[in-house]
């Protein structure tokens, strides 16, 4: 035993050891989710003791960073925005989340606008990001309605599915403390330091893969019903919660033709009420194909454009509270 | 099966659980099916190839020690490639799985053998030996030669061709490079040649030889053994041993560290900096290069310690490849310390038959440049690495020739700048030369210099950062081989308190998991 044991193993064993029980009792609700490739219930939205909440880049959910309250001042209308790469935006300032906000401060609305928009979220991921949304007393939900991440969604649920399983590969992150680790150093060193030109090359490439599915026609139909299903549980999620919802479907283009969507307006159209509008991207961008950086995202000046239509719908609509009198006004 | 696999930490374990309950040649059996089954693992069709060289140096080696054998043993050995790749066609149910063309060329392969081992053996006595030597060593370097440079040289007479102004038409066939074959046949060819030169004795037995040609642990990168290092371990017992068990580890806790913490991490810069559709600048070009040298010691040197582990788990001590080389202090030195079992096969089968140092100082000078030339060519089939090759060449012999360079790399007495003078001179020279390994071709090559004068561009992204993502894996090794400099062994912790060991065990372990749950392959597989 004495022989087959060497003291320097069982050091280090019972340091490995001790550090495993530390994170367990001291830091089990540390973990960011990264393992869980996104389907984490509340990766990214660290809400510390005084009610402030911070939207960070953690646990495969890449947040553009946002601080905001757990609970809107009074008066206050606050947007928040759901999606994918295209409402995520160029940039946080120039997305039609933030825009929006400005549009309607500029029109004297006490609003705050906060863009929880996700590249590669399909709405099996982005509902779990709405129900984090609805936790943070929104006044008006922005669903960006879109079909073209569901291979994404399937990906990375298998590969969460197979972190859950037994399979060898991933014994090692079993150990809550070697996977804070691991955690932390992807977290705050890798995306912290490297630029995405280095950092791409460990992202999963399987564009092939992804094309072929989605021209096949039973899978993109599969889609379509998976997205239609998953849209009307968000929409009973924000009746349930008492916030209306505007919902944007996405438009795409090719040269020489009119704009797309996928039928995703006709996805949206039947589950519009008092209390759930749709605004068509289609319809607001069509002749500005000019405002497109490729064939579905598009850049500031289409965000722009974009948030003027929700701002004029939100008004006709009534959705907006009354414009506080201008400072100094009568 | 890749060290670094999920696979192989269940394999391994295994096998070295199976093999101390079993005994005598059970134990050759199992290592032989291990080993087939590691190497299967990649392509089971190009076992057939690994069959042929042991059937072709087995018999050659007994043939030169004046042991004949029947044709029909002969025969039947030789039919096992062809048993083999039939087997293979009919259990994955296709034909197309094994080309036409190779299946003819194992079909016809008994026969020719046979029929040559039996015509050699009518050749005069005091031929025979020579010709067995020679049937050998051709034979091994037209399997290599065949399979890692038929592609080079036919793309490149082509290319000669096309230049010329005549396209001759030709449409050459792509052939597969067959993993390990340049680290095996180099290991047979060591294996004839030491029969020959009286320094060996063959192996007896055919199973025995197959297993110590194939031996799991290092037969896809080296170390490259010699027959009288590794031989005998597989005619002796080995006995348990629980400090060969905890070195065993040690060396493979120690690899795992240098592959997946330092070389992977390193490898996400090298990849970027080398990347042809990277504009580059001078900070880059610098960050690049450093980080290239740590990823291909990292890496390389990794897969050695985790093959020496595995071989100790199971008992059997190979020879270590590397010892410190970027503290080399001339380029003699660096080859004393890098992949020391290539440098020292090249010397022993290459430089010295040459003429070595016997024959004057010019021929000297060239006979070390041609063989460094030729070291660089067997790292892969591309004027990138023959021109790797002659740069090495270039500076072992400047090294000779021009005396401060030569005094500065001599050891003793002397100022004390003079170590790290010549340390850092030496590891200046080797990242210049990982410069030209790593790029693609000269055209990238030669925008890796041209960038060395441009450090300001605004497209580059920044680098201060990623500088410290280097220093954040570099150092730690640095700091491990600070640990184990007084031992000589990059592996060896033996000599510090277990307290401090015990720690250590657990940082590597840590940084280990801290970087785990990638794929990276291991460079030197590609050999």
């Amino acid at each position: 035993m004495n022989r087959t044991l060497t003291k320097s193993f069982l050091l280090a064993l019972a340091l490995l050891v001790g550090c495993e029980v530390v994170v367990l009792v001291f830091f089990a609700r540390n973990m960011s989710g990264r393992f869980e490739y996104g389907y984490h219930p509340t990766a990214g939205v660290v809400e510390s003791d005084d009610g402030v909440v911070n939207l960070v880049r953690a646990g495969g959910r890449r947040f553009h960073p946002q601080t905001l309250s757990a609970r809107k001042a009074e008066g206050v209308f606050r947007v928040m925005t759901v999606g994918d790469s295209v409402p995520r935006g160029p940039s946080l300032h120039d997305s039609y989340a933030l825009q929006l906000g400005e549009h309607l401060r500029a029109s004297g609305v006490n609003a705050e606008s906060f863009n929880l928009a996700i590249g590669g979220f399909g709405a099996r991921r982005s509902q779990l990001v709405l129900k984090q949304a609805l936790r943070l007393d929104p006044s008006l939900i922005v669903l960006h309605v879109n079909n073209s991440n569901e291979f994404e969604d399937e990906r990375e649920w298998r590969r969460m599915r197979e972190f859950q399983s037994g399979h060898p590969k991933n014994w090692l992150m079993k150990s809550r403390a070697l996977r804070r680790l691991h955690e932390l150093k992807t977290e705050k060193l890798f995306w912290q330091w490297l630029p995405a030109a280095i950092r791409n090359q460990r992202a999963v490439s399987d564009a092939d893969a992804e094309v072929r599915a989605s021209k096949n026609d039973d899978t993109r139909r599969e889609w379509d019903r998976l997205v239609a299903r998953t849209l009307a549980e968000d929409i009973a999620l924000c009746r349930q919660a008492g916030v209306p919802v505007v919902l944007v479907t996405q438009a795409t283009h090719e040269p020489g033709k009119p704009l797309m969507d996928a039928e995703l307006e006709a996805i949206a159209r039947p589950l519009a009420g008092p209390d759930v509008l749709v605004l068509p991207m289609r319809q607001v961008l069509e002749g500005r194909k000019d405002v497109f950086s490729d064939g579905a995202h598009l850049k500031r000046e289409g965000h722009v454009v974009l948030a003027r239509a929700l701002a004029d719908l939100l008004r006709r609509e009534h959705l907006l509270p009354r414009a506080a009198p201008p400072a100094g006004g009568q | 099966m890749s060290f670094v696999s999920w696979q192989y930490a269940i394999f391994l374990p295994l096998v070295a659980l199976l093999y101390w309950r079993l005994a005598g040649r059970a134990r050759i059996w199992l290592l032989l099916a291990a080993s087939y089954t590691f190497y299967g693992v990649w392509d089971a069709r190009f076992l057939a190839l690994l069959l042929s060289s042991t059937c072709i140096d087995f018999f050659c080696g007994l043939a030169m020690v004046g042991r004949r054998e029947s044709l029909a043993r002969v025969a039947a050995t030789s039919a096992t490639p062809v048993v083999w790749l039939g087997g293979y066609a009919l259990f994955t149910g296709t034909t197309a799985a094994v080309d036409g063309w190779i299946l003819v060329a194992a079909g016809v392969f008994p026969m020719l053998f046979t029929c040559l081992y039996a015509a050699l053996w009518s050749q005069p006595a005091q031929r025979q030996r020579r010709a067995f030597l020679l049937f050998s060593i051709l034979s091994n370097l037209a399997v290599l030669g065949f399979f890692k440079y038929f592609n080079f040289f036919a793309d490149s007479a082509l290319a000669l061709c096309t230049q010329a102004g005549w396209n001759p038409g030709w449409v050459l066939p792509k052939i597969i490079l067959p993993v390990a074959i340049s680290f095996y046949t180099f290991q047979s060819i060591a294996y004839s040649v030491d029969i020959y030169r009286g320094k060996a004795e063959p192996v007896r037995d055919v199973v025995t030889f197959a297993a110590y040609l194939s031996f799991f642990p290092q037969l896809i990168a080296g170390p490259i053994e010699r027959p009288n290092d590794l031989v005998p371990q597989f005619v002796r017992p080995a006995t348990w041993s629980a400090e060969e068990f905890h070195r065993g580890l040690r060396l493979i806790l120690v690899g795992l560290f240098k592959k997946v913490f330092l070389a992977d991490n390193c490898a996400l810069l090298a990849n970027h900096a080398f990347d042809s559709k990277t504009e580059l600048n001078a900070p880059w070009v610098l960050l690049g290069v450093l980080a290239f040298a740590f990823q291909i010691y990292g890496d390389f040197s990794g897969y050695t310690d985790i093959a020496r582990g595995s071989a100790r788990l199971l008992g059997f001590h190979l020879n270590m490849n590397f010892r410190f080389p970027y503290f080399a202090r001339g380029p003699s030195e660096f080859w004393q310390r890098w992949h020391v079992t290539l440098s020292s096969w090249f010397r022993d089968y290459v430089y010295i038959p040459l003429g070595g140092n016997r024959r004057g100082t010019p021929r000297m000078l060239f006979n070390l440049w041609l063989t460094m030339l030729l070291a660089g060519l067997w790292h892969g089939a591309s004027w990138v690495f023959v021109l790797w090759g002659a740069y090495h060449g270039a500076v072992l012999v400047l090294y000779r020739v021009v005396p401060p360079l030569r005094r500065l790399a001599e050891s003793g007495e002397g100022a004390r700048w003079r170590v790290p003078a010549s340390m850092a001179l030496m590891f200046a020279f080797t990242c210049v030369g990982w410069v030209v390994f790593r790029s693609h071709d000269m055209a990238q090559l030669g925008a890796w210099f041209a960038a060395l004068g441009a450090w300001e561009s605004s497209d580059m992204i920044g680098w201060v950062k990623p500088a410290w993502w280097l220093a954040l894996h570099v150092v730690p090794l640095l700091a491990l081989q600070a640990a184990t400099w007084k031992a000589r062994d990059e592996a060896e912790l033996l000599h510090l308190p277990w307290a401090l060991r015990g720690v250590i065990y657990t940082v590597l372990f840590v940084a280990i998991a801290s970087s785990a749950a990638t794929d990276v392959e291991f460079i030197y597989f590609q050999f």
